[in-house]
């Protein structure tokens, strides 16, 4: 029983939703600090989820030569970043590192990943966080419902910075899932496993839901870009102003291949997935493009593009595998060229740059 | 605290020992390895080995352990008493059936049979059978049968079993079995209660198992009666009602429990008339679950399912050589749950047997059966085997089927995914046995191989959702050796050793690797010295070393272990039907676990009483 909840869970995650991304990762320190020796910078973790073991960091430098696995395990003895990791936020020195089935944040130093501290009380299932005013945001799944029970227990935790106590939580009634700081607003999915079609925006200064935006099409991935809202569904690519809510441009991704998924914006170029296939448009095009940028071959069957981001003019794939083994990540120049494919831990779901 | 209490006593038994010892009477210790039941029948060309109720007594109410230190089989277990699931001869937990007198209990939702949701004292004996038995026992039956049976006699005579067990851990289990019958009637009911607050130590600082607590309540009820010299009807009962927790491997995790409870009732009518024996039987099962995926809130996901079978069985003995069995079932199941819609499905079988003994030392058998259901393309199953003796010292035995495991609730019904195209995992298999006896001294080396096709796997469709699909193939195949040898050394000096070594290779068809979690190497031994009253015995279980890797990568490998037992017993009463006794389990304290991060109790200990009356 307890086996097939957690397949359908995984199912549902990597079926729908194949984005493991968001613009918080790219957050470059502004503090010059001098470094320790072993420092993990000038390069990007990737983030493995772990099998039936806990979850693991791979570190890779920017000249993709040296690569490190397991670099928590190796730093922490006898400790790991938890099961099923999913997803690291940054502040200043520190990086959180979140553990959907262990329920816990752990914080490390961002270069040496000395453990640090632990959050590990009053959350349920997170999905992902993000730092602003002094409070981590984090959204939280809570218990993965029984089919038919249609109330949703999602909501997102507001912890102090400080103290790392949960202030105050605040419950949506939907799927909660990827979250965004910009502005000083916080912006929230309510969106996943193929149904919602709206984003929270959260005052960081009263923690109220100001606003909600909608979206014509079921959600899955978005972006925020200049005072624009760019919402991925699995068909429709729409631009939203982020200002009114009105939307300013749709377009329709028709593909036999499957469904568009994982949404970036970089250097005002459109990306987004479909299948093992990245497409690229420039943000003023009028149509989708009809051929990929390039194809990337797996033997996953249900890891194709479980890990996809685009940073400094290079395209990164994290492919993942069969979830019982290592698996790889791809890195290709954005005219699709492959520099490097590199193997990595079990189950890659993501890239979070440490410059 | 409450481990020092423990070995205060220990050690006090210990003490007392050489007193108690000076009891002259001679102990005949009843422990059987090796023997062939009524299986035996129809089991020609396989090996049955029985565990009779001193052994089940010997390794706590967790039916798990009691397989786990005397059979081939390997588990795979989520910590103590939590999720099991086995594997024979390399197959899957859904390739391993499980029958309860005869009618096979595998969830009619998952195809399995966890084995921490039995209880061990309910059965008068537990019968393991290696290799294919489709034919007789239907889906499941591949890597082999597990055999739960209740023991009636029409011996006029009463006999109660009392037996108490506390260990650590706070773990309870209490058993009480009557027996008493007349010449016409016979009645049998036992009752057990085994509980656990299961919060043993790991081998990390500071950790320990949260969240592991367990209990269950079992009663099994057995009753026949004479109708005439020709005729008798019998009737078995078993309710099981049991909770566990989930253990965690962080305290921050979710708490998570399963409760189960499950009813199983059998009618069965035998009749002779001239060279015929017939058998009607009637069952109705009932299996019922709960999962709580969060003890803080009340919701939860269950499954319910009822299963009525009909069968008819006929037997013809054409001559004192040869006999002739028709099988005819019917097997109709309605269940519903989270996720499943109610669904109901009907399945039919017929299955014809003959055993032939030509000559002496040579018997065969073969047996075909063939399914008539809406549900999936039944394939033709059969079943051959041979036993030639060829003197006192050797036989070879040999068996050839072809078996199946049936799609089940889940992969038929899961709404919006289940798959009604999908076909039964079949397999076609082949195994021989060397079997070897002189005097007190049995050994028998069986080899196999088993080619598993049309494994149903649940992957993501074209459109993402995911849907289960026949993909994979499995070669699986190895070697096993079982062995027992007892004898009284001088008047009131009996000694009894057994043991059992497997070696298996169960191989990905697709990709060549070994199947994560399946060792190379298990083995298990028990060895018994008897003086007088006094009797000392120790067990073990190792375990090779399993890849956790889908592509054997062996730097994640899980460490091989070798768990030992020890038990003090004393019998004592005018009688000698009185047993005092105690154990300590893991005495080498190793540290070992099955599956990774859930880690299982170091040293522990535990204290008996058995009345016998």
């Amino acid at each position: 029983m307890k086996r097939i909840s957690k397949l359908l869970t995984m199912a549902i995650l990597s079926g729908f939703f194949l984005n493991s991304c968001s613009s918080d990762d790219d957050i470059v320190d502004p503090i010059e600090e001098p470094q320790p020796e072993q420092a993990y910078s000038d390069g990007f973790f990737v983030l493995n989820e772990g099998g039936s073991g806990g979850g693991s960091v791979t570190f890779i430098d920017n000249d993709l030569q040296n690569v490190e696995n397991e670099i928590y395990q190796q730093v922490n003895a006898e400790d790991d970043p938890g099961q099923y990791i999913q997803s690291i936020f940054f502040n200043e020195d520190l990086a959180y590192i979140v553990s959907n089935g262990s329920n816990m944040i752990t914080i490390v130093d961002r270069y040496t990943f000395e453990y640090v501290d632990r959050i590990d009380s009053g959350l349920l299932s997170p999905r992902y966080g993000v730092i602003e005013n002094g409070k981590i945001y984090v959204t939280n799944q809570g218990n993965y419902e029984a089919p038919g029970i249609t109330e949703f227990d999602d909501f997102i935790a507001i912890i102090d910075l400080e103290t790392l106590e949960i202030e105050q939580t605040i419950e949506t009634n939907t799927v909660l899932e990827y979250i965004h700081e910009e502005d000083g607003l916080i912006y929230v999915q309510k969106a996943a496993f193929g149904t919602g079609n709206e984003i929270a925006v959260i005052d960081s200064n009263s923690d109220e839901i100001i606003t909600t935006i909608g979206t014509e099409e079921t959600l899955n991935s978005f972006e925020i870009e200049d005072g624009v809202l760019y919402a991925l569904s699995s068909n429709k690519l729409e631009k939203i102003d982020l200002a009114t809510g009105e939307l300013l441009v749709e377009f329709e991704i028709n593909s036999d291949a499957g469904n568009a998924g994982n949404l970036e914006f970089e250097n005002d170029m459109i990306y987004y997935t479909i299948g093992n296939s990245v497409f690229m448009m420039e943000e003023s095009a009028d149509t989708v493009p009809e051929e990929a940028l390039f194809s990337y071959t797996s033997n996953s069957d249900y890891g194709v593009m479980y890990g996809f981001e685009v940073e400094n003019d290079r395209i990164y794939i994290a492919d993942g595998g069969d979830f019982a083994s290592n698996s790889f990540v791809e890195i290709y120049t954005t005219s699709g060229e492959l520099i490097e494919n590199i193997e990595v831990g079990v189950g890659p779901n993501g890239f979070y740059f440490n410059d | 605290m409450k481990k020092t209490h423990f070995y205060t006593i220990f050690l006090g038994l210990l003490c007392g020992l050489p007193v108690l010892a000076q009891n002259d009477t001679l102990n005949v210790l009843d422990e059987v390895f090796l023997t062939d039941t009524k299986l035996k029948d129809f089991s020609t060309g396989q090996q049955v080995t029985v565990l009779n109720d001193s052994i089940l007594k010997k390794n706590g109410a967790l039916l798990t352990s009691a397989l786990n230190f005397n059979t081939n089989i390997y588990f795979k277990e989520n910590g103590l008493g939590m999720v099991s699931s086995p594997s024979f001869r390399g197959t899957s937990a859904s390739q391993t059936a499980v029958l309860w007198n005869g009618i096979n209990i595998n969830s009619q939702f998952n195809g399995q049979t966890d084995f921490n949701t039995l209880n061990a004292a309910g059965y008068d004996n537990i019968s393991v059978r290696g290799g294919g038995g489709s034919v007789v026992y239907g889906t499941g039956a591949i890597g082999g049968t597990v055999h739960l049976n209740t023991n009636l006699d029409f011996s006029e005579k009463t006999k109660q079993d009392i037996f108490l067990k506390y260990g650590s851990f706070n773990t309870l289990d209490a058993r009480y079995k009557v027996k008493t019958s007349g010449n016409k009637w016979s009645l049998s009911v036992a009752a057990a209660r085994n509980s656990s607050d299961n919060d043993y130590e790991w081998p990390i600082e500071g950790k320990k198992n949260e969240n592991g607590e367990f209990y269950n309540n079992n009663l099994n009820l057995g009753f026949a009666y004479r109708l005439n010299e020709k005729s008798t009807l019998k009737f078995y009962s078993e309710i099981f009602d049991g909770e566990r927790h989930f253990s965690l491997i962080r305290p921050s995790e979710t708490k998570t429990k399963y409760q189960n409870f499950d009813t199983r009732n059998l009618l069965e009518w035998v009749s002779e008339f001239g060279d015929f024996v017939s058998v009607a039987r009637l069952a109705l099962l009932d299996e019922n679950y709960r999962y709580y995926a969060n003890i803080a809130t009340e919701n939860y996901s269950s499954g319910d399912a009822q299963t009525f079978i009909g069968k008819y069985d006929l037997n013809y003995s054409v001559s004192k050589t040869l006999e002739l069995n028709s099988v005819l079932t019917n097997t109709y199941t309605d269940g519903n749950g989270s996720g499943i819609t109610e669904n109901t499905r009907n399945i039919f079988s017929s299955a014809v047997l003959m055993k032939h003994r030509p000559f002496q030392k040579f018997q065969y058998e073969l047996g075909i059966r063939k399914e008539i259901t809406d549900n999936y393309e039944s394939p033709l199953l059969f079943s051959a085997g041979t036993h030639y003796k060829f003197n006192d010292f050797y036989s070879l035995k040999m068996n050839i089927s072809r078996n199946f495991r049936i799609p089940t609730y889940n992969d038929l019904y899961w709404a919006g995914a289940g798959n009604p195209e999908l076909n039964p995992e079949t397999s076609n298999q082949v195994e021989l046995g060397n079997h070897f006896k002189h005097k007190d001294f049995k050994f028998s080396l069986t080899g196999y191989y088993i080619q598993i096709d049309d494994m149903i796997r649940w992957l993501p469709s074209e459109t993402g959702m995911w849907r289960p699909r026949n993909e994979e193939s499995v070669e699986t195949y190895g070697i096993e050796v079982l062995t027992g040898w007892q004898k009284q050394i001088f008047k009131g000096h009996q000694i009894s050793a057994s043991g059992t070594y497997a070696y298996t290779v169960s191989e990905n068809m697709n990709t060549g690797y070994q199947l994560i979690y399946v060792p190379f190497h298990k083995a298990t031994g028990s060895l018994t010295y008897a003086f007088k009253d006094f009797s000392i015995d120790y067990q073990l279980l190792y375990n090779g070393e399993v890849y956790t890797r889908s592509d054997n990568n062996s730097r994640y490998n899980m460490d091989a272990y070798l768990v030992s037992n020890l038990g003090l017993s004393y019998n004592f009463g005018k009688k000698n039907t009185y047993k005092i006794g105690a154990r300590v389990l893991n005495f080498f304290d190793e540290e070992y676990r099955s599956v990774e991060d859930r880690w299982m109790p170091g040293r522990n200990f535990n204290i008996y009483l058995n009345l016998n009356f």
